[in-house]
């Protein structure tokens, strides 16, 4: 499925994408292309992205390939999605400890409209971080780590 | 005063001179019994010596008697602007026409100069069936309240007053002490006094209201105990409910409970015991959490499979990939607030290649776009392109002269002309050039 997904394999790539989406909201899933829980982000992404194609543009970006990014976003756990608008980084609060990625898969093609489109409104309004509409029970569980502690 | 009728019949005026008498009229000369009188006595007694109703009358000696000789008498009307007989005559008299002190209707909220025949006018009426009909539902539902009396939680709203008609005073609806209500308690109690019976009792001779009303808005000490009775089984049946509710939500909370311990200890449950749910490994985190309380839990599962199979999607799903730690230090990462990779300068950036402003396409794009903003340049008007050139069809006249039938003839024909004439004029350009 994710050769159905544009992929961006390098830094330059991404940087890219990120500065020339204009008034579409760009996301991003960094992951591994043969990891089974990614392989089903990938299902869910590729058929939904024509029907969110005038909202979004949906992008597969490889982790092993862009070291820079998996460690800037602390992406410890694949697949990991992130949303940008604009070129700015918009924040999520799914009830999960982290707010700047959504990790794992979503559970079903609507969450993840629904959550495109709960991201769009609140970037035309200027919001930088917004509210998710997911049911909390659909969002993956997962130990944020910490070192040393 | 007179004489024969007493005291409670006060004095009057003739409508035509004035001539301060009985209400029943005149001075008379002899008493009923025949003696000679010597005070003030009424001529017209009737057999009662009673005064009757009417008050606009004559006296008997000087002034003819109402209705005769088509007279018609000046009627004392108090509206205001109509200017009284007195005023007519131009005579200022001590205390002239029917006029009694101001006095204030509570009711109509007006003054008025009436005296007591305020009370029988339309307008008082009206207005006292008006607040009587304001009055009776809240009297009614009390009166309700008598046979089963409501007791319920307290809140904010039952601290609603009423106002009492008769007593002019505000009374609080419902009865409340502590946590409880009783609902139209306090109206009630209020009705029942005596206070309120003799105020009633008042206001209905005041305001010449309608007997029969009276009795709906009183409460007799009968009904008042028997509402006393109520309340308190109502105080009883009410505590037994609470009992109840408390009873059920403990129930619920130790249900609750309950299953949340069966899923805890169904999930610590070893692989030995045979879960078809549980086919997959349960997610190493819980695992990891709860290793000590899994050697605690032991029992076979008596318990059913745990009630909650939103939880099996994310549990018995694959569980996430750990690609390490992403964390080295000194450089900074999106939660320390290190400057993003997109933002950071490139290394490859030459001065040369650098360009601000926009490149040659959104040039064109924006030179489009004005376009787009003048006006068409063969429109006449304000700002007319004087420079544009314009073709022969340019002008609405199409030169013809005596020309009858319609615009479009004239047109057709300019058309096929000036066609001919073009064709005329590259012909003998071709010629010229060859």
């Amino acid at each position: 499925m994710s050769f159905l997904l544009p992929k961006l394999t390098s830094k330059k790539e991404v940087d890219q994408a990120i500065k020339s989406t204009a008034e579409k909201v760009l996301v991003l899933r960094f992951g591994r292309d043969e990891d089974p829980v990614c392989l089903q982000l990938d299902d869910i992404l590729s058929k939904t992205s024509s029907d969110l194609s005038k909202m979004a543009a949906i992008y597969v970006v490889d982790v092993d390939q862009t070291p820079v990014y998996t460690h800037y976003f602390d992406i410890s756990y694949i697949p990991s999605t992130v949303f940008f608008f604009n070129g700015q980084h918009m924040k999520v609060d799914y009830g999960s400890p982290d707010h700047t990625k959504f990790v794992g898969s979503f559970k079903t093609k609507q969450d993840f409209i629904d959550l495109v489109e709960v991201i769009y409104r609140g970037a035309m309004r200027g919001k930088l971080i917004v509210q998710s509409p997911i049911d909390p029970k659909n969002i993956p569980k997962y130990d944020l780590l910490y070192q040393d502690i | 005063m007179c004489v024969v009728c007493g005291p409670a019949v006060t004095p009057n005026y003739c409508v035509r001179c004035f001539l301060r008498s009985c209400t029943i009229f005149f001075l008379a000369k002899q008493s009923l019994s025949g003696l000679p009188v010597t005070g003030r006595v009424c001529k017209q007694q009737g057999s009662q010596g009673k005064a009757p109703r009417s008050r606009r009358r004559v006296c008997s000696g000087a002034c003819p008697p109402l209705g005769a000789a088509g007279l018609a008498p000046p009627r004392p009307r108090r509206v205001r602007g109509h200017r009284m007989a007195k005023d007519r005559l131009h005579v200022r008299l001590p205390r002239a026409g029917p006029m009694a002190p101001a006095e204030r209707c509570g009711l109509c909220r007006q003054t008025f100069f009436c005296g007591r025949g305020h009370v029988y006018s339309r307008k008082h009426q009206r207005q006292l069936k008006v607040a009587l009909e304001r009055l009776l539902p809240q009297v009614e539902a009390a009166r309700k309240a008598v046979r089963a009396a409501q007791v319920e939680r307290y809140v904010p709203e039952h601290e609603r007053c009423c106002w009492c008609l008769c007593c002019s005073c505000e009374v609080r609806k419902h009865l409340s002490h502590g946590n409880l209500t009783v609902l139209h308690g306090g109206l009630l109690e209020h009705l029942a006094s005596p206070e309120h019976k003799k105020a009633t009792n008042r206001f209905w001779w005041e305001n010449k209201a309608e007997l029969q009303m009276k009795e709906k808005f009183l409460i007799s000490p009968q009904d008042y105990a028997r509402f006393k009775k109520s309340m308190v089984k109502g105080l009883d049946s009410y505590e037994e409910k609470e009992d109840e509710v408390i009873k059920e939500m403990a129930a619920q909370i130790r249900e609750v409970e309950q299953s949340r311990q069966e899923v805890v200890r169904s999930v610590l449950e070893p692989q030995a015991v045979p879960d078809p749910e549980e086919g997959s490994s349960a997610p190493g985190s819980w695992k990891g959490t709860n290793s000590q309380v899994a050697s605690i839990s032991q029992q076979p599962s008596y318990l059913d499979l745990p009630p909650a199979p939103e939880l099996d999607w994310m549990e018995t799903g694959q569980p996430l990939t750990f690609i390490g730690h992403q964390d080295t230090p000194g450089v900074g990462n999106i939660h320390s607030g290190a400057t993003p990779p997109w933002m950071a300068q490139d290394e490859e950036y030459s001065s040369g290649n650098q360009q601000i402003g926009p490149s040659y396409e959104e040039f064109l794009k924006e030179k489009e776009k004005q376009k787009l903003k003048k006006l068409p340049p063969d429109r006449v008007g304000a700002n007319f392109d004087h420079s544009s050139s314009t073709g022969a069809g340019w002008l609405p006249s199409f030169g013809r002269v005596w020309n009858n039938g319609r615009r479009w003839q004239s047109r057709h024909q300019f058309k096929t002309e000036a066609a001919a004439r073009n064709k005329q004029s590259h012909k003998e350009k071709k010629l010229m050039i060859s």
